[in-house]
C-alpha cells in the first residue's frame, strides 16, 4: 500500500462524496424541494400582504433553510454506515477530523449552496426590500456551513439508530438558535438602514470555530458510536 | 496513567461512593431541611415587601435559588462527559445520566416560577424580551436532547460516552446561546417599564434570604442527585457481592 | 430589623398582598418539586433492593438465605423464583448432557 498524504486523502474524500451525491440526484433534491415549498406556504398561512411578509422574509427563510439542511443532513453518514465505507474511513490512517471536515464542505456544496443560490428569488417572493439582499445572501453563506458542521456532531452520534430523523433535529435545532439570531438580525439590520457587519463578523467567527472545533467533535462522535 | 490518576479511580469506585454517601446523607438532609425551612420562613413572614413589587419579591427568593442551580447542570455534566471520555470512570456517567432529567425539571421549574413571577410584573406570563427566560428555554430543549440521545442508543457504553460527548458541546452551546439571546433582546427594546434588574430596588434583607435558599436549593439538587445515582449503582452492580448483600440486610 | 414579623393576620398572610395565587402557588410547585425528587429516587431504592433481594437470595445457597431472614414476600416473586428454578434445572441437565 501506498503511503497517501493527508491533502490527497482530503480530496479523495470531497471527490467521492460529490460524485455519489450526482448519482443519488433525488436524495440531494428533496430536501432543497422541501425548502422551496415550507417557504410558499409563509404566505398562504400567514398574510399574502407585502408589508407583512417584508418583516419576517428573512426569518421565515432562515428557518426553512435550518430544516431543509436537518433533512438533509439525515443523510450525510447513513449510506456510508450502510455499506461500510464509514468503517473504512474510520481505520484510515489520516486523521478522521480532516476526512469529516471533507465531507461537510461536499455536503455544504451539494446542499447549502442550491439554497443560497436560489435564495434571492424567495427573498424576492416576499418582498424584502432590496437593501436586505446582500446582507441574507453573505449571512446565508457564512451562517450554514456552521449549521452544517454543529449539525453533523449530531448526525454522527445518532449513525448507528434505525430511525433517527425527529431525534436529530431535537438535538440539532436548538444548537443553531444563535446563527439563526445573528443571521435576521443581519438582514434586519440592513433594512433599517444600518450596518449588518457586524453580525457577519461574529457569523464568520462562529464559522472560523465550527470550522475547527466541530469536525474534531464529530470525528470523536463517529468513533463512539461504531466503536463505542 | 496508573499511579498519577489513582486517586481518581479510586474516587470514581461505586462502592466507595455508595460507602461514602451513606455516611454523609443524613448529614445533607439535615442541613438542608433547617436551610430550607429558614428559608422559606424568612420569605413568606419576615421578608419586607418590596415597594413597587409587593409581595411577589417573596416569589424571586425561590426564582432566583433555582434559576441559579439549574445553571449549573451543563457545567457539571461537560465535566462528568469528559471524565467519562477521557478516564472511562462509570461513575461520572452515572452521576451524568441522572442529572440530564434533575437538569430538565429545574429548568422547568425556573421557567414556571418565573413566569409566575412575570405574570404581576410584566402583566405577561411569557415575556420574549427577557434574555434569560429565552435561554432557559433552550437550556430545557437541549436537556431533553441529550435525554433522547441516552434513551435511543441501546448500548449503555455507547450511550455513555455519545451523552458524554453531546454534554459537552451543549454546555458550549448554552454559553453562545445565553450571549446570543442576551444580545438580541437587547436590540428588541424591553416594552416593560418595570426593571427586570432582580433585587435593584431590593435591600440585603432580600439577598440574605435567597443566598439561604439558594445554599438550600443547591443541597437538594446534591441530596437528589446523590440518592438517584445510589439507585443507579445498585442496578448496575447488581451482580457483586456487596450489593447482593446490602440487599438481602436491606430486607 | 431582620426579625420584623410582616403580616398582622393570617387572613393577610393568605391574601399575600392581593398576590396569593401567584404567591402560594410557586411555593406549593416547590414543595412538589422538593418532595417528588426526593420521595421518588426513595421509592426506586427501595424496588431495587426488594427485587436484587429475590434475585440475590438464588445465586446463594438456601441455607445463606435463611440466615439472612429474607421471605418470599409475594406471589409474583414466588412465581418468579419457581420459574427460575426450573431454568436453572433445565441448563444444568442440558450441560450434563452434552459431554
Amino acid at each position: 500500500m501506498s503511503r497517501v498524504s493527508a491533502a490527497a486523502a482530503f480530496c479523495a474524500t470531497l471527490k467521492r462524496d460529490l460524485l455519489i451525491s450526482i448519482k443519488r440526484r433525488n436524495e440531494v433534491l428533496n430536501p432543497f424541494m422541501f425548502f422551496l415549498i415550507v417557504v410558499s406556504l409563509f404566505p398562504l398561512g400567514i398574510s399574502p400582504e407585502g408589508a407583512m411578509l417584508r418583516q419576517i422574509a428573512a426569518g421565515v427563510i432562515w428557518i426553512a433553510v435550518l430544516l431543509a439542511s436537518m433533512l438533509s443532513m439525515d443523510s450525510l453518514y447513513r449510506s456510508d454506515y450502510e455499506d461500510g465505507s464509514l468503517e473504512q474511513l474510520l481505520l484510515s490512517s489520516q486523521p478522521l477530523y480532516l476526512l469529516v471536515f471533507a465531507k461537510n464542505i461536499a455536503h455544504w456544496l451539494v446542499s447549502g449552496l442550491p439554497v443560497i443560490v436560489v435564495s434571492p428569488l424567495l427573498a424576492y417572493m416576499l418582498s424584502l426590500p432590496a437593501a436586505g439582499y446582500p446582507a441574507l445572501v453573505l449571512s446565508l453563506l457564512l451562517g450554514v456551513p456552521v449549521v452544517g458542521m454543529v449539525g453533523s456532531i449530531a448526525v454522527a452520534l445518532t449513525v448507528g439508530l434505525g430511525s433517527r430523523g425527529l431525534i436529530l433535529a431535537v438535538i440539532a435545532v436548538p444548537m443553531s438558535v444563535p446563527v439563526l439570531i445573528f443571521g435576521t438580525l443581519a438582514v434586519q439590520n440592513s433594512l433599517a438602514g444600518a450596518s449588518p457587519v457586524g453580525y457577519l463578523a461574529l457569523l464568520g467567527a462562529m464559522l472560523a470555530a465550527a470550522a475547527s472545533l466541530a469536525p474534531v467533535a464529530t470525528a470523536a462522535a463517529l468513533r463512539i458510536a461504531l466503536h463505542g | 496513567m496508573a499511579g498519577r490518576w489513582q486517586w481518581l479511580h479510586r474516587l470514581g469506585s461505586p462502592r466507595w461512593f455508595y460507602a461514602t454517601t451513606t455516611r454523609w446523607l443524613p448529614w445533607l438532609a439535615g442541613a438542608m431541611a433547617l436551610l430550607l425551612a429558614v428559608g422559606t420562613v424568612w420569605a413568606l413572614l419576615y421578608l419586607p415587601p418590596d415597594y413597587q413589587q409587593g409581595d411577589t419579591s417573596r416569589i424571586l427568593v425561590v426564582h432566583v435559588a433555582v434559576a441559579g442551580a439549574s445553571l449549573s447542570f451543563f457545567p457539571l455534566m461537560a465535566v462528568a462527559g469528559t471524565v467519562t471520555l477521557v478516564w472511562r470512570i462509570k461513575l461520572a456517567d452515572m452521576v451524568a445520566k441522572n442529572a440530564a432529567p434533575l437538569g430538565a425539571w429545574f429548568s422547568f421549574l425556573t421557567l414556571a416560577t418565573g413566569s409566575i413571577w412575570g405574570s404581576v410584573s410584566w402583566g405577561t406570563w411569557w415575556e420574549w424580551t427577557d434574555s434569560r427566560l429565552v435561554s432557559m428555554l433552550f437550556q430545557f430543549f437541549l436537556l431533553l436532547g441529550v435525554i433522547s440521545l441516552r434513551a435511543a442508543l441501546d448500548n449503555s457504553a455507547t450511550a455513555a460516552r455519545a451523552c458524554a460527548l453531546l454534554s459537552i458541546v451543549g454546555c458550549i452551546n448554552v454559553v453562545v446561546i445565553k450571549y446570543s439571546v442576551q444580545w438580541w433582546n437587547t436590540l428588541h427594546q424591553p416594552p416593560s417599564p418595570i426593571s427586570m434588574q432582580v433585587g435593584s430596588p431590593n435591600g440585603p434583607e432580600f439577598w440574605v434570604a435567597t443566598a439561604i435558599m439558594a445554599v438550600a436549593v443547591y443541597l437538594f439538587l446534591a441530596l437528589s442527585l446523590i440518592l438517584a445515582t445510589r439507585n443507579e449503582i445498585l442496578e448496575r452492580e447488581s451482580k457483586a457481592q456487596w450489593v447482593r448483600e446490602l440487599a438481602l440486610g436491606a430486607t | 430589623m431582620l426579625a420584623e414579623l410582616q403580616f398582622d393576620s393570617l387572613q393577610e398572610f393568605l391574601a399575600m398582598g392581593g398576590y396569593a395565587f401567584n404567591v402560594w402557588s410557586v411555593y406549593a410547585l416547590f414543595a412538589v418539586f422538593v418532595f417528588a425528587n426526593l420521595a421518588l429516587p426513595l421509592r426506586r431504592r427501595r424496588l431495587i433492593l426488594r427485587r436484587l433481594a429475590a434475585r440475590g437470595d438464588l445465586a446463594q445457597s438456601p441455607a445463606a438465605a435463611e440466615q439472612s431472614g429474607w421471605e418470599v414476600s409475594t406471589v409474583g416473586e414466588e412465581l418468579q423464583e419457581q420459574q427460575r428454578e426450573q431454568k436453572e434445572q433445565r441448563e444444568q441437565e442440558e450441560q450434563g448432557t452434552k459431554p
